[in-house]
């Protein structure tokens, strides 16, 4: 007897289904690890709670120098933390605009509407990957 | 999912699906939120640079003000937190039959840790310093 249920494994749905909870669970233990580098590097004492989500957000160096935190530059300029910020955006983007992209099958329902908003989604999604890339590595001309 | 049923918006409020349905749509909710927040952060950032034109500076400091940054808080909190739950209850499904309890413990951590550093960013606003 069959199985009543779809081929699990090869579903797209099914795929993304799993990587939006995996990317969840991702997301949030690579903020925890960014605000606790950020107080064992020397901010324990130094940062207000804004500063310290900010921190958690996207641990790159820029992020947080406005605010009066000393000797910032030589903790966080490296590229582990380059790497690990575009890594963060690369999760967080892909969990983010598959969000978007199935609540706009909620709601728009012409075809070519639809393959329209799906395709500006992913325009969205590249541009937003290479320009989060271009700030994090410091690509500007 | 829901494609081809066409219930209209206004009948769709009326439908009460009391705590599940405000879960649904505050995850739906704060989840586009922190997405228009990280898209036009990211983007006004590359024009600032690239460019440095007035529309970059004015979107940064809208999204640097501390009652945008009080309402990032609210959906990531809300959105992890609502998110934790739904993992928790896919990986173990005889939960669900504590459903309601789960939501409302969630309310119950998540208004203290949201409460207390909103309440110290807005007497922040309100007394000027920030």
């Amino acid at each position: 007897m069959r199985s009543q249920y779809p081929n699990r494994g090869s579903s797209f749905e099914y795929i993304m289904w799993l990587f939006t909870r995996l990317s969840g669970v991702l997301m949030l233990l690579m903020g925890a690890l960014g605000i606790v580098y950020a107080n064992l590097a020397g901010g324990r004492t130094l940062m207000d709670m804004s500063t310290q989500y900010r921190w958690g957000f996207f641990p790159i160096y820029w992020h947080v120098q406005n605010s009066d935190i000393p000797d910032v530059f030589p903790n966080w300029s490296n590229s582990f933390w380059q790497v690990y910020g575009v890594l963060l955006l690369l999760v967080a983007a892909m969990h983010g605009f598959n969000g978007l992209r199935v609540v706009v099958e909620d709601y728009v329902h012409r075809p070519y509407l639809l393959l329209f908003a799906k395709w500006l989604i992913f325009i969205l999604f590249l541009f937003t990957l290479f320009a989060g890339a271009v700030i994090v590595f410091e690509l500007f001309v | 999912m829901f494609r081809g049923r066409h219930v209209g918006y206004l009948e769709g409020l009326r439908y009460k699906g009391k705590e599940h349905m405000l879960a649904w749509a505050l995850h739906r909710v704060t989840g586009l939120g922190m997405l228009i927040f990280v898209g036009i952060h990211v983007i006004a950032a590359f024009f600032l640079n690239a460019i440095g034109d007035d529309v970059s500076t004015t979107i940064t400091t809208l999204y640097e003000s501390t009652p945008m940054q009080i309402f990032v808080y609210f959906c990531v909190l809300y959105h992890a937190l609502n998110g934790l739950r739904l993992i928790v209850e896919d990986l173990w499904p005889p939960l669900l039959r504590y459903h309601r309890e789960l939501l409302w413990f969630q309310w119950l951590v998540f208004l203290p840790v949201f409460g207390l550093p909103a309440f110290l960013m807005l007497t922040s606003i309100l007394s000027g310093s920030a």
